[in-house]
């Protein structure tokens, strides 16, 4: 009952609640016949939560995020995400899913050989959106990220900062509900930093359910919001961090 | 609608960029001229069989040769006897409508431009001829008919010329049963060429396509990309292709129109023929094209 009471607005209680939208049990990966990278991965996020992923360079932070955004399937456990469990799900299922969710990869992994905007217009082409419709979203969100100049450009043209920018918007042109960020504001300076976290904010505020995996502390401390720590294979659950500069464990 | 997405656009599966293109459409260029000729001599031979048949087909003649022997009346009999054995045999046989002997009159009237009037063809040494009509749907092994009449009357035999154009008839079959044979290897041989061609560049291009499934595309996103790449591939093949064959099946029907005999005379191909030829270029697209749909659709599964 306590623990409902103090975690019920960060965590869902179990995987098969209607609220889970990420949910996984006993989870753990490995990669090839290595051993586990992850173990017993217990987690509840909630539909419109918004959560921090940290923990140091290597400890998995990109593992946990590629079996949220349907890439690596977990070696053994559960996982849940839009309350379907995944090993059940056929290729075409996972696609569909796919599409509800919005992915800024820790490389970027954009097309080299198309432009920005190619890039950016994927996800709605890859849905079967009208060209039209396409110009119109993609041009208006490559402005907002100011990379209106940038538009034709080759993505192998870019610099660090810009890919990652074409990165971000392509991870939110669908409008997903659930956008996972792997070191979004790692090649940015802080003036855009701020602003792309704003976005975050501000999408989680419609609804969408936001976890970004990162390394900078300011981060951390600026936005108000729970963290998921990776250590020692494990994963460890803190509440935002509060004005006094002390985090607890939730 | 997605059709003219993709066409408007640049595609995001690299295609282009890709050695193995000229390859395929190498291949195809070839497989198509070795497919259109191989076709064309087959339509050739069935416009000689066909020809040649009719003039095989609705009747036929049997001889019974005549004894010589000082007993005359024995050997009369003997041949009549005969006669009439190979007759019965005839009528009995599948596809025969009817066998039946000339009559001595019809005989006398035969020999008279020769022996002139007044001769009696039962004193004299000739052939006795049976008439046999064939059956308008019926398909005789002449081969075979002479066999089994030669059993049941050793003196009876049918003309040589049916048993040379029957010989010929089943030659041309088997060149045709080969020709069909090797159509069939073309088309396999060209699917396995463009199998794995197709799943080369899948491998080449996995960065980009584990790009697309985790935008959310199918896998029949990606295969029609595949599709339409190979299918222009597949027609341009075909056209380099129909260009080859078509100065080749005029030199090779020059060649065979200058054989003696007119057994040739039926090569030349008809519209229809043509037709088909020409059309190639669109069947080896579509068949390019199905295959690198089904490549990866079969393909995509092993990956992420
Ligand atoms: N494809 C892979 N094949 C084999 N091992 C892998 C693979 N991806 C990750 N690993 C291993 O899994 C462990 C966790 O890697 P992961 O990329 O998840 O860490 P991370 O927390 O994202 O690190 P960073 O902060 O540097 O990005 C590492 O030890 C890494 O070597
Ligand atoms: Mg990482």
């Amino acid at each position: 009952m306590l623990a409902k009471k103090s975690g019920g607005r960060i965590l869902a209680d179990n995987i098969s609640d209607v609220d889970t939208i990420i949910g996984m049990q006993n989870v753990g990966i490995r990669y090839g016949q290595g051993a586990e990278v992850l173990s017993d991965i217990n987690l509840t996020l909630r539909r419109g939560s918004f959560h921090f992923l940290t923990g140091k360079s290597g400890a998995g932070k990109t593992s946990l995020l590629s079996m949220m955004y349907l890439s690596q399937k977990a070696s053994r456990g559960i996982v849940k995400i839009f309350g379907r469990n995944i090993a059940f799900a056929d290729r075409d299922c996972l696609a569909l899913l796919r599409r509800r969710i919005g992915v800024v990869f820790q490389d970027f992994r954009l097309l080299d050989h198309m432009t920005a905007f190619d890039n950016v217009a994927l996800p709605l082409r890859v849905c079967g959106m009208e060209e039209r419709e396409v110009r119109k979203r993609v041009t208006e969100l490559l402005q907002w990220v100011e990379l209106s100049k940038k538009i034709n450009d080759r993505a192998s043209t870019l610099s660090g900062g810009e890919k990652q920018r074409v990165a971000i918007a392509r991870a939110v042109i669908n409008r997903p509900e659930i956008l996972l960020a792997d070191e979004p504001t790692g090649n940015v300076d802080s003036d855009i930093a701020n602003k792309l976290m704003k976005l975050f904010v501000e999408l989680n505020k419609l609804g969408t359910t936001v976890v970004i995996a990162t390394h900078s502390e300011r981060l951390i401390t600026d936005f108000p919001f729970p963290r998921l720590h990776l250590q020692n294979k494990g994963l460890k659950i803190y509440r935002p961090v509060v004005l006094d500069g002390t985090e607890r464990r939730l | 609608m997605t059709k003219n997405v993709v066409t408007a656009r640049k595609q995001e599966v690299p295609l282009q960029d890709d050695n193995s293109s000229v390859f395929l459409q190498i291949m195809v260029c070839i497989s198509v001229f070795l497919f259109g000729v191989t076709l064309a001599g087959v339509l050739s031979i069935n416009a000689m069989l066909n020809a040649w048949n009719e003039s095989i087909l609705g009747s036929l003649t049997v001889q019974i040769m005549p004894i010589v022997e000082d007993n005359k009346d024995a050997a009369q009999a003997e041949v009549l006897r005969q006669q009439s054995k190979a007759v019965e045999f005839l009528n009995q046989y599948e596809g025969v409508e009817k066998a039946e002997p000339l009559t001595d009159k019809q005989l006398n009237y035969l020999i008279q431009p020769w022996l002139g009037d007044g001769v009696d063809v039962s004193d004299l040494p000739v052939p006795r001829l049976i008439d046999v009509k064939i059956r308008k749907d019926a398909e005789i092994d002449f081969m075979q008919l002479a066999e089994k009449l030669a059993e049941v009357s050793p003196l009876a035999s049918i003309d040589d010329h049916k048993l040379w154009l029957d010989k010929l008839i089943n030659f041309a079959d088997s060149l045709r049963l080969l020709a069909l044979v090797v159509l069939l290897l073309v088309v396999v041989v060209t699917s396995g060429a463009i199998f794995y061609c197709t799943q080369t560049s899948l491998g080449l291009h996995r960065y980009v396509i584990e790009i697309l499934h985790l935008m959310g595309a199918k896998d029949t996103y990606v295969a029609q990309q595949y599709a339409h790449k190979t299918a222009f591939l597949g027609f341009v093949g075909g056209i380099y292709g129909l260009v080859l064959i078509i100065p080749t099946i005029y030199v090779v029907s020059g060649l065979a129109k200058q054989i003696e005999g007119g057994i040739v005379s039926e090569t030349s191909l008809s519209m229809l023929d043509w037709g088909i030829i020409f059309s190639l270029p669109f069947f080896s697209s579509l068949m390019a094209m199905i295959t690198a749909y089904y490549t990866v659709k079969h393909t995509l599964v092993k990956f992420m």
